[in-house]
């Protein structure tokens, strides 16, 4: 296929070459790919797509972000163009255009799975921060605290009383927030309930005859907001502790993690059948249903590349790591990966190469099981 | 002056040489089922007889298992490449670097066998 493309990089399959390459992690080789098929054809809003992904997956985001932006007006439809300027803008830390592009992604293609999850975990993650400031805020608060050096100032006490103790009543506190009472304003308020016996005191800290009356007035403001919201913050440390629960139900097992490229592998149209076996010709698992006789394959696949291993350990050339069988009705392409074979039955007009290329991902996985 | 070809196989020395002129093509035999060489031109330092006695050794075991008529296969070491197939006259076989042109070989190969 690199032939191919370098007898006709006008023939745009370029971008489809470096698609196969990202999908199998050789993700500089596509970026050189396209980069050159790019300068030829400059106009080809996929493969600067594909570019912009390539960019994202290796880490360097601006980059990502800058071809993905140049090839925006051409691709404003693109499913693809909005998700990852969404995943690009989120590792940025920004947000809320990371969030628009989501929804964009959704308004294409409301099904997009990705999109559906990261727009989940981006409100999510959006809300969750707030905890932590809560902390940081009691903590000052806290830390302001010092009730003896209040008793020095009794005149201050004085002063500030009567505003803490109205902030404190019930009814004068609903009238206010109703209105106002947004999430980050739910969030804040339990922890503040739950030491009521402060909350009083705290007008007494750090007082000074000039700053009396501001302390008091900043630090009475999340207090007036509490009433309204009370149980709210509860439901969302339970709502993230389902979620947690979801993700700990839904981790996969471990061959469900090469799925989907083998998945990847069976869209090849040239192949017919994918398993896993062991060295020993014990079958693992097994993509190719339709095919009874698959253990006996397994078995005996697995005795020719011992014999051949056998061999070639006695010309010292090495381990074998791949073979390919020509037959006349199929191609059995067979990959080594630690203790386990890959094997790809394939139609004879197949090309080994390609199925090496998507056979190298599930081989990395495969063998990051096996470890 | 060219040797003569082999009547039964039509591989000849002629026929090695498009092989061998490949960079990185270490070797290139024809041995019987049962090993012996009939022909091989390979670089020096390279033994040609146990090549071709493991060409055999991995066509039989094929032929055995998957119940084929004419084996043929490409076998991928860490360091190699050996291509083996079967034809009239024998079993050829092609020894190459990893980092040999690998489809150039192929072709090759079956336009000589």
């Amino acid at each position: 296929m690199s032939d191919e493309l370098s007898m006709s990089s006008g023939a745009l399959i370029f971008a489809t070459l470096a698609d196969v390459y990202l999908s199998s992690g050789m993700i500089d080789e596509a970026i050189s790919i396209l980069k050159d098929g790019l300068m030829r054809n400059p106009t080809y809003t996929l493969a600067k797509i594909i570019l912009g992904r390539a960019y994202y997956i290796k880490g360097d985001i601006k980059e990502a972000i800058n071809v993905l932006e140049q090839a925006y007006e051409e691709a404003k439809d693109s499913e693809e163009e909005n998700l990852y300027l969404g995943h690009c803008y989120r590792k940025l830390g920004e947000y809320d255009k990371a969030m628009m592009f989501y929804e964009a992604t959704l308004k294409i293609n409301p099904e997009n799975k990705e999109a559906k999850q990261e727009l989940a975990s981006l409100e999510a993650e959006m809300v969750s921060p707030k905890f932590g400031e809560i902390e940081l805020g009691e903590e000052r608060v806290e830390a302001e605290v010092e009730p003896k050096e209040q008793v020095a100032v009794p005149k201050a006490e004085a002063e500030i009383k009567p505003e803490v103790e109205e902030a404190v009543k019930p009814e004068e506190q609903v009238e206010v927030p109703k209105a106002e009472v947004t999430p980050e304003a739910k969030v804040e308020v339990p922890k503040v309930e739950v030491r009521p016996e402060e909350k009083v005191e705290e007008p007494r800290v750090d007082i000074r005859p000039e700053e009396q009356v501001e302390p008091p007035k900043a630090e009475v403001i999340p207090e007036v907001r509490v009433e309204e919201v009370e149980v709210k913050p509860v439901e969302m440390i339970e709502v993230v502790e389902e979620k947690a629960a979801e993700v700990t139900a839904v981790t996969p097992m471990p061959l469900e993690s090469i799925q989907e490229p083998i998945n990847r592998l069976l869209t090849i149209k040239t192949v017919k059948g994918v398993f896993i076996s062991s060295k020993d010709g014990l079958l693992i698992q097994n993509y190719y249903k339709e095919r009874t006789d698959i253990e006996e394959i397994c078995a005996f696949i697995a005795a020719i590349c011992n014999e051949a291993d056998d061999s070639f350990k006695f010309l010292k050339a090495g381990p074998l790591t791949r073979c390919i069988i020509e037959k006349t009705d199929e191609t059995i392409c067979v990959v080594t990966a630690g203790d386990a074979l890959l094997t790809v039955i394939t139609e004879p007009e197949a090309k080994p190469g390609l199925i090496f290329v998507y056979a190298r991902k599930i081989i990395e996985e495969i063998q990051e099981i096996l470890r | 002056m060219s040797p003569a070809p082999d009547p039964r196989s039509g591989v000849n020395s002629v026929k090695f040489d498009e092989l061998t002129k490949i960079p990185k093509v270490i070797g290139v035999g024809l041995v019987t089922n049962d090993g012996f060489i009939i022909e091989s031109q390979f670089t020096v330092g390279y033994d040609a007889e146990k090549s071709g006695a493991m060409a055999a050794r991995v066509v039989s075991r094929i032929k055995q298992s998957l119940n084929i008529e004419k084996a043929s296969a490409i076998l991928y070491t860490q360091n190699s490449v050996f291509f083996v197939k079967e034809t009239e006259g024998g079993i050829f076989f092609v020894i190459c670097q990893r980092d040999a042109n690998i489809g150039l070989v192929k072709i090759n190969i079956d336009k000589i066998t």
